[in-house]
């Protein structure tokens, strides 16, 4: 049935709503040929004269219409999962997950990690803010974290500079901690 | 809204300390606080109480309504009340939970504060799922709320205006005329 | 030693208008929690903004002076602390919904005169290169590949909008009276939402008074 294989993008990402799944050349593929077969086919048809089945090129340019969607959907989508990642991992993705993404969603990444940079330096007039801090309200100007891997220096916005190592506990600014939190390498210790 | 959130705004409320030191006013960009006199009490934003008691440079004094007999009171008149009386702070629970979690030892009774607040916001609670259950089944349009402290608010949302979305786009095929007007909660 | 630490406590904002810097943060904390609550973009506060970040960086600034022991300084951090958060809660906000209803949001705004636009003059380019760069990626991955016909890509399509129909909760600021929401018919009653009184209702209803000032989204 025709939109099938399109569908398939759709069901893909459904599945596995928290990751980012390989972007699906294979598949993307046959939904292109797919769509060049109905539309080759519709030619033909309206090419014929009167008798034409008008139902049947109907029936195809739905289809055509269908698999665009479903194709532009899930671009979409991957690009949605990708944006949230940066606000989570920062401007560098992490290899494994750079590994599931097709050149242009990198090219894409770049691009709006560019866009997103030059509009946060000129929040304030021009005094910049790095919108991806402070994503919970503030408790205390230190908070005191257990550092869960070997990071090694870590220099911190007024120049301080701490090693970080693995079983280790720290009192450090909230700030500079809450990226490294995220990323797993400190644990915030609450009482 | 979450937890972490509710609590930041209510620690913009102000709470008596007695200071164990002595400074000049200090001028924040949210208002003058001070001047601080070991010994003599002083109002400053929860944020910052909670700061300078665990650092032990004050005791908290417990807001006017935090204690056992006044909190009864408040317990009692809530059980009679049809409706949503106002509590004796907008952020009654947050409040407290703030103040106990580091200043318990200010306070006198708090295991027994604990209890009844627990109490008036289960009875509150209890109010609140039948005036839900209410807006939804007479597909109110409209619903006054007074009294209705933030993170009570919170404990119906998303749900509740989900919900009541859900059914206003359900609605919306049979045209708008369908819903009935408004519903008070309160008097 | 001054221990306001030579800040101005009055700010202007326009040429007639001058408010206390606690004026222009309560403003902030409103603006806020009406962003964070509304559905749609609510109008930039871009004034608002300006003169929080014109505070903050002053304060640091003196702040950095003072002997680091003093408790002032701790104080004015944890304080400064809690303003970026809002500011940042606040302009995240914003862009996330940028970000969602961006064509809708860059259509709606370019019927708007230039002082009334919702998207201030950075959101507004971030906007149009956010939409540029989604299109571009569209193309070249998608569009390009596919059969002439279908080529041209519509936005009207893609295009994503808040739901206005959802259901707020809000304060009354001021009275506001003769209200008639939607879902109302001729026999209603108009409404009157007194001043401090709380109230559950459609947005789209009050959206007006949102903006204006009257209604408080909790």
């Amino acid at each position: 049935m025709f939109g099938q294989k399109g569908l398939e993008l759709i069901k893909e990402l459904n599945r596995t709503p928290d990751v980012l799944p390989p972007f699906n050349d294979d598949v993307i593929r046959q939904v292109l040929e797919e769509m060049n077969a109905l539309f080759e086919q519709n030619r033909m048809d309206l090419d014929k004269e009167k008798d034409a089945n008008y139902a049947g090129v109907h029936v195809r340019h739905a289809s055509l219409e269908r698999n665009r969607r479903c194709l532009l959907a899930y671009l979409y989508n991957r690009i949605n999962k990708i944006r949230q990642m940066r606000w989570e991992f920062g401007s560098i993705i992490p290899p494994e997950i750079k590994y599931n993404m097709c050149e242009p969603e990198v090219q894409w990444f770049n691009n709006y990690n560019k866009i997103l940079a030059t509009y946060m330096r000129g929040i304030g007039n021009k005094h910049g803010l790095n919108l991806t801090l402070d994503r919970q309200p503030p408790k205390e100007l230190y908070i005191e974290v257990r550092c869960l891997e070997d990071y090694g220096e870590y220099e911190m916005d007024n120049g301080d500079v701490v090693t970080l190592r693995k079983g280790n506990m720290y009192l450090l600014p909230r700030g500079p901690c809450e990226q490294l939190i995220r990323q797993g390498i400190l644990q915030h210790i609450t009482d | 809204m979450n937890s972490a959130e509710t609590e930041f705004i209510a620690e913009k409320e102000l709470v008596s300390i007695v200071p164990n030191f002595n400074y000049e006013v200090i001028y924040l960009i949210s208002g003058d606080i001070g001047p601080f006199r070991a010994g003599l009490p002083v109002k400053v934003p929860i944020w910052l109480a909670m700061s300078l008691k665990r650092r032990q440079k004050c005791r908290i004094v417990p807001p006017r309504w935090m204690n056992v007999e006044d909190l009864e009171e408040v317990k009692k008149q809530e059980l009679n009340e049809r409706f949503f009386t106002k509590m004796p702070s907008e952020h009654y629970m947050v409040e407290a939970h703030l103040l106990l979690s580091v200043a318990a030892d200010d306070i006198p009774r708090c295991e027994q504060i604990r209890t009844i607040l627990k109490d008036i916001w289960d009875i509150r609670m209890s109010k609140l799922r039948s005036s839900v259950d209410q807006i939804i089944k007479t597909n109110a349009i409209h619903a006054r709320l007074d009294h209705l402290t933030l993170m009570e608010i919170n404990s119906i949302r998303p749900l509740l205006p989900h919900a009541l979305d859900q059914l206003f786009r359900l609605q919306n095929g049979r045209g708008p005329s369908q819903a009935s007007g408004s519903q008070a909660f309160t008097q | 030693m001054d221990s306001s630490f030579g800040l101005d406590n009055e700010v202007a904002l326009s040429d007639d208008e001058t408010v206390t810097v606690q004026q222009v943060l309560e403003t902030l904390e409103n603006a806020w929690l009406n962003e964070k609550f509304s559905p749609e973009l609510l109008p930039h506060q871009t004034d608002i903004v300006d003169c929080m970040f014109e505070q903050i960086s002053g304060m640091e600034e003196n702040l950095e002076k003072v002997d680091q022991s003093d408790i002032r300084v701790e104080i004015h951090r944890m304080e400064l602390d809690r303003i970026r958060y809002v500011l940042s809660s606040f302009l995240r906000t914003r862009l996330e919904k940028i970000e969602e209803f961006c064509t809708h949001i860059i259509e709606e705004d370019s019927t708007r005169d230039p002082d009334e636009r919702y998207l201030s003059p950075g959101e507004k380019k971030f906007a149009e290169e956010f939409q540029n760069n989604i299109e571009q990626h569209f193309e070249r991955v998608a569009l390009r590949h596919m059969p002439l016909n279908v080529q041209k890509y519509d936005r009207q399509l893609m295009k994503v909008e808040p739901n206005l129909k959802s259901y707020v909760f809000l304060r009354a600021r001021s009275t506001a009276e003769g209200l008639m929401l939607e879902g109302m018919d001729d026999t209603d009653e108009p409404l009157t939402m007194v001043k401090d009184s709380q109230h559950m209702a459609l947005y789209s209803g009050v959206a007006s008074l949102v903006k204006n000032g009257t209604l408080q989204l909790i």
